[in-house]
């Protein structure tokens, strides 16, 4: 499966804390415009490949304070109802990796509403594959086996471009949860 | 705004007693903040005004909008406003020790600085005779009780304590997006790069819980800093800024009511074309009132006759308070119980 996703803006107007809603309301534009996600069936579960444009890479933080990285998250609900722009409610759950281009290794997050996202070491047999070539990145998330996604019939995607200062809320996603065949 | 804590500890310095000798900014240093991604922080500092300060310009925007919404501020640049820490060739330096003076290396920092914390030290404005002037302005996060920084973080990784109102950071719900710094308006919370998360002056929490004043203040040789609490009518902040008003916070226009102090500091007279003093003093009341705000000529008013009252032999609590004669009197603290974070 492969589609191309029209990203939006993350709203910042529900963003936790007051400042990020007001600071950043002009924020109206989401920084990556649009991205592939790619699903493919692998030996032992689904591969997840997400691409986007993206013309000056950010790998690193250095020693520098004002530099974000680039970064891309997937996402799958963990209940039935489980709402996609406030990352889960209260006993309505998410779960995802996070993919950060400093990070050899993926990040493993659950959260059940926006500033709740709790990150932990990833099962050992999660790989990732970051590719940055011609102004486009490409990352291949090698999560299978891992039943809940394999089973997800709904994905959905992030991205942080670092040279926008892209970090938490302030991220371009998928319109709500998208569909992938099961 | 965040809730009001039940108690707030404070800090007044007298500007008037400080020798800008750094002794404060080691002493914190070395106790708080060694950390290899944090080399070019100082929780505590202090600059030389009128200057750039540290980070370079910073009080130049930031606060509170007239509808009380923190305004949008800016992460500072390592290079060109905080500056790097510097890297020194000791080894070499070492190394060449025994070797005839033309081929010793000499101790310098790898590269070119162009700027760091104190860059501009002892600079100051005017001209000399008539009217140069400069004055040390020491800065730590100011514990406001209506702090940007927490109200910044969407992750709530920043809370206020309730027992005395220091402001801290838990390092292990902070995931470094810096929102926090980019809100303080006084620049001062930091982010580590190496560790990811930001990181902040902790009031020096456990010797306050164990009442033994701050690093800073316990450390100073001017003895210029007093530290207590803000409802205690005995001890020398309610004295300072309750009772005698000569404590200013620092740009208190930004709206996030800073509990950090400062006494304004007095200045001789500019002098006229023919080196004659005028009524005028060096530092501009214009420029001390940018920093203090509107109170700084009534609260120089007041330190100027109880100074003259002293002169004249008479008593004047306030100007023994500032003198320390007795330091016990600067810090009026009491051990209270440990708080299990």
């Amino acid at each position: 499966m492969r589609k191309t996703l029209d990203l939006i803006v993350a709203p910042t107007a529900i963003q936790p804390g007051r400042y990020v809603s007001t600071a950043y309301a002009d924020r109206t534009s989401p920084s990556v415009r649009s991205a592939t996600l790619e699903v493919e069936p692998g030996p032992e579960g689904r591969r997840v490949r997400v691409s986007w444009s993206c013309p000056t890479a950010v790998r690193e933080l250095g020693q520098e304070t004002d530099r974000f990285v680039d970064a891309a998250a997937l996402a799958i609900p963990a209940a039935p109802d489980t709402p996609w722009v406030t990352m889960g409610a209260p006993g309505k759950p998410l779960e995802g990796a996070l993919w950060r281009a400093n990070r050899a290794e993926l990040l493993r997050f659950r959260a059940e509403g926006l500033g709740s996202v709790k990150r932990e070491a990833p099962p050992a047999h999660w790989k990732v594959l970051a590719e940055w070539t011609a102004g486009h990145w490409s990352v291949t998330f090698d999560l299978a086996p891992w039943p809940r996604l394999d089973q997800s019939p709904q994905l959905a995607v992030a991205i942080w471009r670092g040279a926008a200062d892209d970090r938490g809320g302030l991220k371009s996603v998928s319109p709500g949860w998208v569909t992938v065949a099961p | 705004m965040s809730a009001p804590s039940a108690r707030q500890l404070a800090m007044v310095l007298d500007l008037n007693k400080c020798l800008g000798c750094q002794t404060c900014t080691v002493a914190c240093k070395k106790l708080w903040n060694r950390d290899s991604g944090s080399g070019y922080a100082y929780w505590n500092h202090v600059e030389t005004r009128p200057g750039r300060g540290y980070p370079a310009d910073w009080s130049e925007a930031g606060g509170r909008d007239a509808s009380g919404a923190v305004t949008r501020g800016r992460v500072p640049n390592l290079d060109a406003e905080y500056g790097r820490a510097w890297d020194f060739n000791h080894q070499q330096t070492f190394e060449s020790a025994g070797r005839p003076a033309d081929e010793k290396v000499w101790i310098r920092p790898a590269g070119e600085p162009r700027w760091g914390a104190n860059w501009d030290e002892d600079r100051g404005a005017g001209r000399y005779p008539q009217d140069n002037h400069y004055f040390y302005l020491p800065r730590l996060c100011n514990h406001c009780t209506h702090p940007a920084c927490l109200e910044a973080c969407p992750r709530g990784a920043i809370a206020k304590r309730r027992e005395d109102g220091i402001v801290l950071v838990d390092q292990d719900a902070c995931h470094g997006y810096r929102f926090c710094v980019e809100a303080c308006p006084y620049k001062k919370i930091y982010f580590d790069p190496e560790r990811n998360v930001a990181t902040k002056c902790i009031f020096c929490l456990p010797r306050i819980e164990a009442g033994v004043p701050m690093a800073c203040a316990r450390q100073c040789p001017g003895r210029l800093r007093f530290v207590g609490y803000r409802d205690d009518p005995e001890g020398p902040i309610w004295k300072l800024v309750e009772k005698w008003k000569v404590a200013l916070p620092l740009h208190p226009e930004y709206g996030l009511a800073p509990n950090v102090f400062y006494v304004p500091p007095l200045a001789p007279p500019r002098l006229d074309a023919a080196g004659r003093p005028t009524g005028e003093p060096r530092i501009p009341l214009r420029a001390l009132e940018e920093l203090f705000g509107e109170n700084v000529a009534p609260a120089l008013d007041t330190l100027r006759g109880e100074r003259a009252k002293r002169k004249r032999g008479e008593a004047s609590e306030l100007m023994d308070l500032l003198i320390a004669y007795d330091w016990k009197q600067s810090f009026a603290l009491s051990p209270g119980a440990r708080e299990v974070l």
